[in-house]
């Protein structure tokens, strides 16, 4: 009997094994979606592996997104099914990049399909499946445990592609979605296979994960239930999420008092993240707009060391919040304990006439933390990383895209915190850089930057 | 038979697009018809064969062909649906006759919501469709895609803006919203029954980008745009590439030396045999589209040619002195100058405005130098433009904190031309005769601006936007001082402090460690910059109240204030005009959407690179240059173009030249009267050039005749929306969702 997985990535790759193309993209968020469709576009086979089941990255997970204040979906889901539906991108989701080789001009890129027990190739999403599973799952992936998932899914409502996967350690096997599936899709007997991808050059958007919750002792190590972070309050804010309105997580009470810590995670040198993590300052204020319309009688306050409203409107944006009434408190937040009903209590020192050490009591408080390097890319790709954990650009300047390993280029997050708007011009950045890359080969520059660095120093 | 709008650009002699580089620019719609039509016949007479049948007939009913539409309305993520009741417009809207699928859904553009519009393509048989969802320009294309996939032409697809005219504007009134929606989209309906397939008008597209300004961005911009195939052309205004990167001394966050940055890069412009550079070069005219603009350039010579051997004695022999603004007028130069040495073309140049044709330097120079000041113009044919025109410096009005009235308050780019080697200081840190030994820099000036406490600009506004860039430029040049004289007393006098990339926070830790003192300003109560009139040693005296000591007044007597003035685009008015691109509030020009389309202008084929767009540092300007490069090779890489086809289209048994429409046209050479022989019998009629056409549509209230129309937006697809939005409506309840 042919294994499955085998069967579906042979079909990916003509039954070989081997996946040839001009461009591997890594990680398929918001950047590496559109580097991808920057590639492809100028007519470049492309390769998007993904890790997760959909793609979409940490994006398709926000609720609406500065300063246009358009609905993520509106911007997420048209380009997540441009990707699906481009002729000259082959997707590969719920896979992983384990190693690149470089074979003279070619990288060899061993590439892991984890095996969802459900054939991508027959599966259509219609979600028999799930309506017949009898077992539910606390969804962690997407909603931190808020909600539940049932054992098999398509794992939400948006996704691409449209396929269901079993999360077989809480399998049951009871065989429900067996009868259930018409298409027969289901087969408990998928194995993990590899297939190899050849590619000329490499792009890396392989994204950020936030501040855990739990790295700072003296905002409760994660154990107060009425402290969330920035991305929780995404879920909690967006039509899609948990439970439609926003709740505190201790007893689902409406919250009437709000707050916002800001540098939760960046500029904490007892973090070791000394960097500004550029984008909490800006969704801070957003989310604090949006629960404004939601709970229109909350009180909301943001605590903060500085306001960085940096961006194209971001300012205006940030001076529209003041004046909805939206209070901003200078002051670096020292402690949050809780009380005895959970409602968190934050202790800073204000400085706003005399010095003075204030204890609030909230209903919510809000972490933004901070962004930290998605992935380690010196080991996979033998792409260095800089100082701060992202990747190292090879001419920060002139070239923002490039790696210090030629062939490869980094894009979004990976390359450190940015928002979604520079995000989406570093895409396109990084889809010039390697296409230019494509057609010339980048000895050139490279001689350039070493015969510049060298001069640095002796000119003028 | 009457012709076709596409059949006309098919059939003109090929000949006719031979210009000489040199006419005179009232001659151009000519040229661009010609070169609208110029290799590729082929394609367009594929248009014709798919079009023409349509064009005769329209106005008419497509009798074969049963309109069966699909209406779907988009809940936008709670945009719209938290307002109007969806599902409620949805199966209203369903009893409509010849709608045969109506449904709702929490977001149509993604790939879901797509699904519901291709399968009812193949099972219903669905051959119109009309979307309610958010603005046309977010999704117009994304669904136009949709249909393609499902092999429906694109073109038999109304969106209806619901969120933008509806939901948006009337969150407090469900129960009208709901009603509006369902008027709004029983009008789509309606012009849906009479819709019929267009095609784009296809045109051959100059692989050939023309890149307006020669700094970081432009340079950067030209060199990807070459890199990837396409022919670049860079214009710059001035006589001297590098822009405002030329005149810094250091760069963040890597501390690498400006001029080196850019003569490594001008040099990798200047090897790449893609692109051509005029400098001195201005845009003076442009007409034609995405595709096909041509361009008129206006180059003032330089005055000297390369045979120039005694450049510096010409230089000395000039007797003219005027304020040097490479250094920001911190110094005077010759009417023959070059900025700085090391500067590319590295010959120098007359500034014709200044200079007094004397002959001074003539006389030194001999044949080398030429005083005529005559301007040579010329066109280029490209297909895309680069906006990459910069940023100027604000300029604080005389006497913003001691502006123009205390000698010792300069602005952070005088510093940094104090600051650089080549610079009128030689990089010494001594002003006004004497050394610096305490500066006071202030933040936000020009930047972040209060309505009520700023003065307003020239045209009525305050700079209510963050530059960006001011607070790390402002943090590295204090290094840099510090660096140079580690006793200089630095004084920072902040609002908030926004080293927000990757490397800037390392300067605001590094400067409190190198002993910068930092003084936080109240946001309203801005800092007062006064001459010492004591018997104080420093000249000038900074009041601040400093929040970070609970609202103390302090005064910092100091030798030098700099302040950090912000961003303003470059005067482009013409430009904007030339390219029909549109400025934000904040005088920047504007994107299509920022994350949709984040460097595209509404002007197809224009797009943007820089700080033109708004502030930028030198690294995100690179950044966006390559992405406007990417945006260009995709643009122009496959040599052709499509433009809509809501153009003019005359209906040839109506038409009986009365040339009434050809006399309102705004267009050039979008509309001619021609005479045509039909069945043996001659007419002239009106006849229309699709490539030219805007679809604009003031030729159809002119027709005494009513036989011109706008493809896909006729007369009587106005009266039958008309009709559906005035028409009875099922009573809605009159509740909250």
């Amino acid at each position: 009997m042919v294994d499955t997985a085998t069967a579906e990535s042979a079909a990916k790759t003509n039954g070989s094994g081997r996946l040839e193309v001009d461009a591997l993209v890594v990680g398929g968020g918001i950047a590496g979606m559109q580097a991808s469709l920057d590639l492809a576009d100028q007519g470049f086979k492309v390769a998007l592996v993904e890790r997760k089941p959909s793609i979409g990255g940490k994006m398709i997970g926000l609720s609406k997104v500065f300063p246009t204040l358009d609905c993520c979906s509106c911007i997420t889901t048209p380009k997540m099914a441009a990707v699906a539906h481009h002729e000259q991108i082959e997707l590969l989701t719920y896979s992983e990049v384990q190693s690149v080789e470089r074979d003279g001009d070619q990288f060899s890129a061993q590439v892991l399909r984890k095996p969802r027990y459900v054939r991508e190739e027959d599966c259509t999403g219609c979600r028999a499946c799930e309506l017949v599973c009898p077992l539910d799952v606390p969804d962690l992936e997407n909603e931190f445990g808020r909600t539940a998932h049932r054992v098999i899914r398509v794992p939400f409502s948006t996704a691409v592609p449209q396929k269901a996967l079993i999360d077989i350690e809480h399998c049951i096997f009871c065989g429900k979605c067996l009868t259930a599936c018409a298409r027969d899709a289901i087969d408990f007997k998928q194995q993990p296979t590899t297939i190899t991808i050849e590619a000329r050059t490499m792009v890396l958007a392989t994204g950020f994960e936030v501040t855990p919750l739990d790295a700072k002792a003296e905002y409760g190590a994660g154990n107060l239930r009425n402290v969330i972070d920035g991305l929780m309050m995404e879920r909690l804010l967006a039509p899609t999420g948990p439970y439609g309105r926003v709740l505190r997580p201790s007893d689902g009470k409406l919250p009437d008092s709000i707050a916002y810590v800001q540098c939760a995670g960046s500029r904490d040198e007892t973090l070791g993240v000394p960097y500004c993590s550029r984008v909490c300052c800006m969704y801070a204020i957003k989310q604090a707009m949006l629960l404004a319309g939601a709970l229109p009688l909350a009180d909301i306050t943001i605590y903060y060391m500085d306001i960085r409203t940096f961006g194209k409107g971001y300012e205006q944006f940030y001076q529209n919040a003041k004046a909805m009434g939206i209070e901003f408190v200078k002051g670096k937040v020292a402690r949050i304990t809780e009380d005895e009903n959970q409602n968190p209590i934050v202790r800073l020192e204000v400085i706003d006439d005399r010095s003075r050490i204030i204890e609030r009591t909230h209903d919510l408080v809000v972490l933004s933390v901070g962004m930290l390097p998605g992935h380690d890319s010196t080991e996979t790709f033998g792409v260095p990383a800089d100082t701060d954990g992202f990747i190292k650009l090879r001419d920060t300047n002139a070239s923002p895209a490039a790696t210090t390993r030629e062939g490869f280029f980094a894009t979004g997050t990976a390359a450190g915190p940015m928002d979604i708007v520079d995000t989406i011009v570093t895409a396109g950045a990084a889809a010039a850089e390697a296409a230019a890359y494509l057609r010339n080969g980048n000895a050139l520059a490279a001689e350039a930057v070493a015969a510049r660095q060298e001069r640095s120093v002796a000119h003028a | 038979m009457p012709e076709s709008t596409d059949q006309r650009a098919a059939d003109q002699p090929q000949d006719e697009q031979q210009q000489s580089p040199d006419a005179p620019l009232t001659d151009q719609p000519q040229a661009v018809q010609a070169t609208s039509r110029q290799p590729d016949q082929r394609t367009v007479q594929q248009t014709v064969e798919q079009t023409a049948g349509e064009q005769v007939r329209h106005g008419q009913p497509n009798a074969e062909e049963e309109p069966r539409i699909g209406v779907y309305v988009c809940n936008c993520g709670g945009n719209i649906g938290d307002v109007v009741r969806c599902e409620q417009v949805a199966a209203t809207l369903g009893k409509l006759p010849n709608v045969v699928a109506a449904h709702s859904d929490l977001s149509m553009c993604s790939d879901q919501g797509q699904k519901l519009i291709t399968d009812d393509i193949a099972e219903k048989g669905v051959n119109r469709v009309v979307i309610g969802a958010c603005s046309i320009f977010l999704h117009e294309q994304t669904f136009r895609d949709t249909l393609q996939r499902a092999g429906l032409n694109p073109y038999l697809y109304e969106h209806i803006g619901l969120r933008e005219q509806d939901s948006w504007v009337h969150h407090d009134c469900s129960t009208e919203a709901t009603e509006k929606a369902i008027r709004m989209m029983s009008a789509g309906i309606s012009k849906a029954r009479s819709m019929r397939p267009l095609e784009p008008v296809r045109l051959p597209a100059k692989k050939h980008a023309l890149v307006i300004g020669g700094g970081v961005a432009g340079l950067r911009s030209a060199l990807s745009i070459a890199r990837l195939g396409i022919k670049a052309t860079l214009v710059e205004k001035s006589h001297f590439l590098g822009g405002r990167v030329a005149r810094l001394s250091h760069v963040f966050p890597t501390g690498e030396d400006a001029h080196t940055l850019l003569h490594d890069l001008i040099e990798q412009v200047l090897s790449e045999p893609n692109i051509t550079v005029y400098t001195g070069a201005e845009v003076v005219g442009s007409i034609g589209y995405v595709g096909n603009f041509k361009v008129r350039i206006r180059q003032r010579p330089r005055g000297v040619t390369p045979d120039l051997a005694s450049a510096q004695a010409a230089i000395d022999a000039c007797p003219v002195e005027v304020p040097d603004e490479f250094n920001y007028g911190l110094s005077q130069r010759k009417a023959i100058y070059k900025p700085y040495d090391g500067c590319y073309p590295s010959d120098p140049v007359i500034d014709w405005e200044h200079c007094t044709k004397c002959g001074k330097c003539v006389e030194v120079a001999g044949d080398a130098i030429e005083l005529d000041d005559t301007p040579t113009e010329f066109d280029l044919d490209v297909g895309a433009v680069v906006m990459a025109t910069g940023f100027r410096p604000y300029e604080p009005f005389p006497g913003e904190m001691g502006y123009g009235e205390i000698t010792e308050v300069i602005t952070l780019p005088q510093l940094e031309r104090l600051l650089a080697e080549d610079g009128p200081t030689q990089g010494k840190l001594v002003w006004n005769g004497h050394p610096v030994r305490t500066v006071a820099m202030i933040h936000c000036v020009g930047s972040r601006q209060i309505e009520g406490v700023h003065r307003r600009q020239p045209d009525g506004r305050v700079n209510d936007y963050c530059s960006r860039v001011c607070c790390t430029a402002t943090l590295s040049a204090a290094e840099r001082i510090h660096q140079l004289l580690p006793d200089v007393r630095i004084y920072d006098v902040f609002e908030d402090i926004r080293t927000y990339g990757r490397g800037h926070e390392d300067y605001y830790a590094r400067a409190g460690g190198n002993g910068v003192t930092f003084l936080r300003y109240y946001r309203e109560q801005i800092p007062a910059v006064d001459r010492d009139d004591g018997d104080g040693e420093r000249p000038v005296l900074v009041r601040v109240r400093d929040h970070l000591t609970w609202g103390d007044r302090i005064e910092l007597a100091v030798d030098l204030v700099v302040l950090a003035v912000g961003m303003m685009p470059s005067p482009i008015d013409d430009l904007i005009d030339i390219f029909h691109v549109s400025p934000g509030n904040d005088r920047f020009l504007l994107e299509v959407h920022p994350k949709l389309r984040p460097v595209e202008t509404a002007s197809t084929g224009i797009v943007l690179a820089g700080t033109a767009q708004g502030p930028m540092n030198i690294q995100e300007s690179c950044a966006a240059a390559e992405a406007a490069a990417a945006k260009i090779a995709v643009l122009l890489g496959s040599g052709r173009v499509e433009l809509e086809p809501f153009v003019a289209a005359v209906d040839g048994d109506r038409c009986q030249g009365s040339g009434e429409c050809v006399k309102v046209c705004p267009q050039d050479g979008a509309l001619a009267l021609e005479t045509v022989e039909v069945d043996g019998v001659t007419r002239t009629i009106a006849v229309v050039t699709a490539a030219n056409c805007n679809g604009c549509g003031v030729c159809v209230g002119a027709c005494p005749n009513r036989a011109i129309n706008v493809q896909g937006w006729r007369l009587d697809t106005y009266e039958a929306m008309l009709d559906a939005i005035v028409a009875e409506i099922p009573a809605l309840e009159g509740c909250s969702p």
